[in-house]
């Protein structure tokens, strides 16, 4: 029977998904792996199309089409990929705080209460626009990383598939996209977009925080703020022992100091 | 590659137990509230060389020096008959919000250096700072450079305005003030960041490629073990990290000698010692350029700059480093 690397190759990329808990014996449950299974599955499925689309094109401009829907999909597949301002949400608008009087006057008892609610949400809407901003450029790079996979593609179109030829054209496409990735991430626009997400993210909980603090006041609670000043108060005495240490220690290091000084050797050239 | 073999795999890394952290022998001889001072036992006829101290970063745990019998810097070391030292920062906590980068130089880097020499009736020892660590350890040489006969920096950033690091490049704009308030930092959040510097590798590709790679059982624990350090990632003391952000990061302090710690200039020209730079040429968090740029600002003669082809981690870790790290650090001290 003749060996066929691509059952084994999607055999491979099944047991992913199922092999795990069985293998071990551990309870039924989503492999840790899944993320990574569920990734090479649809990678092998853009790959199958692209050599199939590749096999019966009769026309360069056909296979360079078949690449070109090769680098789409991959584009679409990471165009999710894991990252910290992408993990919050919000982008929609599904976790922010209500937006009730963000435009009315502070007025009277609550004015304090209400600017606080105001500048929690101001922080929000800062954070969201942040985040739109780096979604944009993060799919802007994947769109690139895209392009450049298919024009290497198509410059040098991999042979029939393989298990082996698989993994090296997914090693191709984390190049493509490690390299647009890191154009982005250097770019000015990406550092100004996450500088703002991160400063917006900070005032947003200082804001939320001094909510919390009222509200523990309310309640007779001990608060963040007091047990920091405690503990500013500890760091103080630490310190002034420290110091007075360290008036007696060389003294003390002098009175007794029989110390010897390690021979250097002259290095060799 | 067969299904039977992944199976295999499979079960192996589900099986993989990282163990405990680090793999040789050792004993606590000194500790200052969470920090902890480790001396290894020897395990070689002993070389005629000062005791050295390893000093880790802040932002990992140090058991990655010593990871397993077959990837240890340690253990390297140790066969090369040093007698080794190496502190352990611990976990800060809400406690240790205030604890400034002062506080960890002059007071608790500086308390294990004071124990060792008085232990060994020493005037002076070797130092091995390592990343973060290689940057607190230039610290207190330049401040105490009477303490140090020979320093050894291991991918430490000293220009950190270094056109490819992209650390720096985020970190320009940040509030960073704002971002601490006056708490801590989540080693959460530090780890996002990390990954966020490759995402596409990091969070994608590694694991792709484990699977693909048909690792067997040791593969596996070897593998599990780098997953434990790398998200075993301590909370950030708030007020040190601030200080590291904005002197290092933002203001580039270190490398334009205008960084001062309790008060005192921190001058590079004043370390007059021997220094081996030790480089990874394919670090991305630490930029090879970042670390050369130590030659030109310290006042040391004997300067010697080693690159490996070799990347942050693998520094450490990789089958590589094992052969020719350990053997460099012992022949060049050997030397001296």
């Amino acid at each position: 029977m003749q060996p066929d690397p691509w059952a084994d190759w999607q055999a491979f990329s099944a047991l992913f998904t199922s092999a795990a808990p069985r293998a071990t014996g551990a309870a039924p449950g989503p492999s840790p792996f899944a993320p990574f299974a569920d990734l090479t599955e649809r990678f092998n499925a853009a790959a199958r199309a692209y050599f199939d689309g590749a096999a019966n094109a009769s026309a360069p401009a056909a296979a360079a089409a078949a690449a070109r829907s090769f680098g789409d999909a991959l584009r679409e597949l990471f165009a999710n990929i894991q990252l910290p301002w992408n993990l919050s949400g919000g982008a929609d608008g599904s976790n922010a705080p209500p937006r009730f009087a963000m435009h009315s006057p502070a007025l009277g008892a609550s004015r304090e209460l209400q600017l606080r609610a105001q500048r929690i949400a101001q922080a929000w809407r800062h954070i969201e626009e942040a985040q739109r901003r780096l979604q944009r450029i993060g799919a802007d790079a994947v769109r690139e990383a895209a392009a450049s996979f298919t024009t290497r593609l198509a410059a040098s179109p991999a042979s029939a598939p393989s298990a082996e030829v698989l993994q090296k054209l997914y090693g191709t496409w984390i190049d493509c996209a490690e390299d647009a990735y890191s154009r982005a991430a250097h770019s000015e626009p990406f550092c100004s977009a996450l500088a703002e997400y991160v400063n917006a993210s900070s005032e947003w909980r200082k804001e939320l925080q001094a909510s919390v603090e009222h509200s523990a006041k309310l309640l007779d609670l001990p608060t963040r703020s007091e047990i920091n000043t405690l503990t500013q108060r500890l760091v103080a005495v630490e310190h002034e022992l420290r110091a007075r240490h360290e008036v007696i220690r060389p003294k003390a290091a002098t009175a007794t100091g029989k110390r010897r000084r390690t021979q250097r050797k002259k290095p060799k050239t | 590659m067969t299904p039977g073999s992944s199976f295999g795999a499979l079960a192996a890394l589900a099986a993989a137990t990282p163990g405990a952290a680090g793999c040789s022998e050792r004993e606590v001889v000194w500790q200052s509230g969470k920090v902890k001072l480790f001396r290894y036992r020897p395990i070689a006829r002993p070389a005629a060389s000062a005791p050295l101290l390893i000093v880790y970063a802040l932002v990992n745990r140090p058991y990655m020096m010593d990871l397993q019998e077959d990837r240890s810097l340690i253990r390297g070391l140790l066969n090369q008959g040093l007698d080794v030292y190496l502190i352990d920062w611990g976990y800060p906590d809400g406690a240790d919000r205030f604890t400034t980068l002062a506080d960890y130089i002059d007071d608790q880097l500086a308390g294990c250096v004071e124990w060792i020499l008085r232990a060994h009736h020493l005037d002076d020892l070797n130092m091995l700072g390592v990343c973060q660590g290689g940057v607190l350890s230039l610290c207190f040489s330049a401040l105490h450079p009477q303490r140090i006969k020979n320093l050894i920096t291991m991918v430490t950033p000293v220009d950190f305005h270094s056109p490819a690091d992209l650390l720096s490049k985020w970190a320009r704009k940040i509030d960073v003030a704002a971002l601490v308030g006056d708490g801590n930092v989540s080693g959460d959040v530090l780890n996002q960041l990390f990954l966020s510097l490759m995402p596409f590798r990091l969070t994608q590709q590694k694991y792709v490629d484990l699977l693909a790679g048909n690792p067997d059982r040791a593969a596996a624990e070897n593998f599990m073990r780098v997953e434990q350090w790398i998200f075993d990632s301590p909370d950030q003391a708030g007020a040190a990290f601030r200080e590291f952000v904005t002197w290092f990061y933002q203001e580039n302090r270190l490398a334009q000698n205008r960084l001062e710690i309790s008060g005192r200039n921190v001058d590079l020209r004043a370390l007059r010692v021997p220094i081996l730079n030790l480089i990874g040429k394919r670090d991305h968090l630490v930029p090879p350029a970042a670390s050369l740029a130590l030659r030109e600002l310290v006042g040391s003669t004997d300067y010697t700059a080693l690159e490996f082809d070799l990347g942050h981690i693998g520094m450490y870790i990789s089958a590589r480093a094992q052969h020719e790290v350990p053997a460099s650090i012992a022949k060049w001290l050997a030397a001296r």
